[in-house]
């Protein structure tokens, strides 16, 4: 512990990889949700704002969807700022939960909006296959450049612990994030 | 020019604004005056009160008048639908960010007025009526009753449900943004988890409503297709821009209370090293 006091304007909390994993993922997944929105229902009009075939449940949870992306949206870009102004943010883990949340929300909406409730499909009068084949693998991609993220944030930790030097202390708290 | 048709409000049924329309546009301008004498007032004896307060109120005051006097765009339930909106959710949310209430708390001298004014923000009633969910179920239950029974029909014939509902629609918007915000000293100042729970459902069922007009119109009208989507839409996303506003208040309210926490802690932690070295 050193001698001086740090201000608490300048006195940084030991990075929390956990928390930069998950709020990075909040943030993805609304992103994500957004683009659908925007791209797919407003900009192409593909699928639309009621599909009539939707039964209830999908209307609901569609609601519901769209509204916690919203909040989401809001709510993870504050949580972000609080976790960089406490000098908190971890980020390559940041960036591997930006993309595990993007590729996550995706996937999602490709399997259980798309083909479980079946809310809407991505486009019709066509045969949806290939949308569907390039919008899930499109999702399982963004997946693993998340994971792959994940895993390159946990070696720069463990070559930190080996070389403290190179990094602030408190390497311990720095593992045990991503996937 | 659409021509106007008998199932429009008494707005478009009279060559000019009604009665309670032109009311309503002088009570907005009214509040206005009111509010910005006080804060001028609160000014001249030297407090502080931040000039965009006054814009807030200002602003709300002018969209109320608007959405009561002024030619709406669009077709009959287009243009219902922008008046809902700014009644409902822009003016009530102008209103709450320059806190009236505060600001009446502060001009007015101490007395019985001000003990009355407190005593009704602290009552029993006003923390029920703010109560999240409570104001939540008031504003979109109502909205629920209004487009999903023969309500709006009626509201469209007569002028008495006409004014009550747009009434309602102004107090329960007020009530719900209050409730939602809290940034006025009220009875009990709910958590920010009950009022971000509260915004979610809200928004949830506003959305869906909104997409449940945009495929059947109100039981009992009939408005031309493209004017019903063009009303529904206008519904869905200008509900979303007034939800994320209310999130940004919420979020705001919640990074500054965390950064004086945090603030307070390590002014804590400083005293108590500087005592352990002394």
């Amino acid at each position: 512990m050193s001698r001086q006091v740090p201000s608490p304007a300048t006195r940084r909390e030991p990075p929390r990889p956990r928390a930069s994993t998950a709020v990075c993922a909040v943030v993805g997944a609304a992103v994500m949700a957004a683009v659908d929105e925007i791209v797919f229902h407003q900009i192409l009009a593909w699928h639309h704002f009621y599909d009539r075939s939707t039964p209830r449940i999908g209307l609901l949870s569609d609601g519901l969807l769209h509204t916690a992306e919203l909040l989401a949206l809001v709510a993870g870009f504050f949580l972000l700022a609080d976790l960089r102004r406490r000098g908190a943010l971890a980020r390559p883990y940041a960036w591997s939960g930006f993309f595990l949340g993007l590729g996550g929300f995706q996937l999602f909406d490709g399997i259980v909006d798309h083909k479980v409730l079946r809310v809407h499909q991505i486009r019709y009068g066509v045969d949806t296959a290939p949308y569907d084949w390039a919008w899930n693998l499109g999702g399982l991609l963004l997946l693993l450049v998340g994971a792959g993220l994940a895993l390159r944030a946990r070696r720069l930790d463990h070559r930190l612990d080996r070389h403290p030097d190179g990094g602030a202390d408190g390497g311990a708290d720095r593992r045990g994030g991503g996937a | 020019m659409t021509p106007l048709h008998g199932h429009t409000g008494p707005v478009a049924v009279h060559a000019g604004p009604g009665l309670a329309e032109q009311l309503t546009a002088a009570a907005a301008v009214l509040a206005t005056v009111a509010y910005l004498w006080a804060a001028a007032r609160l000014r001249r004896r030297g407090d502080a009160w931040p000039r965009a307060r006054d814009a807030w109120f200002a602003c709300g005051g002018a969209a109320l008048a608007w959405a009561a006097v002024g030619g709406l765009p669009g077709g009959p339930f287009t243009a219902h639908m922008t008046q809902h909106l700014v009644v409902g959710m822009a003016a009530p949310l102008l209103f709450v960010l320059a806190r009236p209430f505060t600001l009446a708390l502060r001009v007015l001298p101490p007395g019985p007025a001000r003990r009355r004014l407190l005593a009704l923000l602290h009552s029993g009633p006003a923390g029920l009526l703010l109560l999240p969910p409570a104001t939540a179920l008031l504003d979109v239950g109502g909205l629920w009753v209004l487009y999903r029974t023969d309500l709006f029909a009626t509201t469209q014939r007569e002028t008495l449900p006409h004014v009550l509902v747009h009434v309602h629609v102004l107090a329960a918007g007020m009530l719900f943004t209050l409730a939602v915000c809290r940034l006025e000293p009220v009875r009990r100042p709910w958590g920010l988890a009950l009022r971000g729970g509260t915004l979610l459902a809200a928004g949830g069922a506003h959305a869906v409503l909104a997409k449940s007009l945009y495929a059947a119109p109100p039981p009992g009208t009939a408005y031309a297709l493209a004017d019903l989507r063009t009303g529904a839409q206008l519904m869905y996303y200008g509900g979303d821009l007034v939800e994320v506003a209310l999130a940004v208040t919420l979020a705001v309210q919640w990074y500054t209370a965390t950064g004086r926490a945090r603030a307070r802690a390590l002014r804590r932690e400083r005293s108590a090293r500087i005592r352990a070295v002394a």
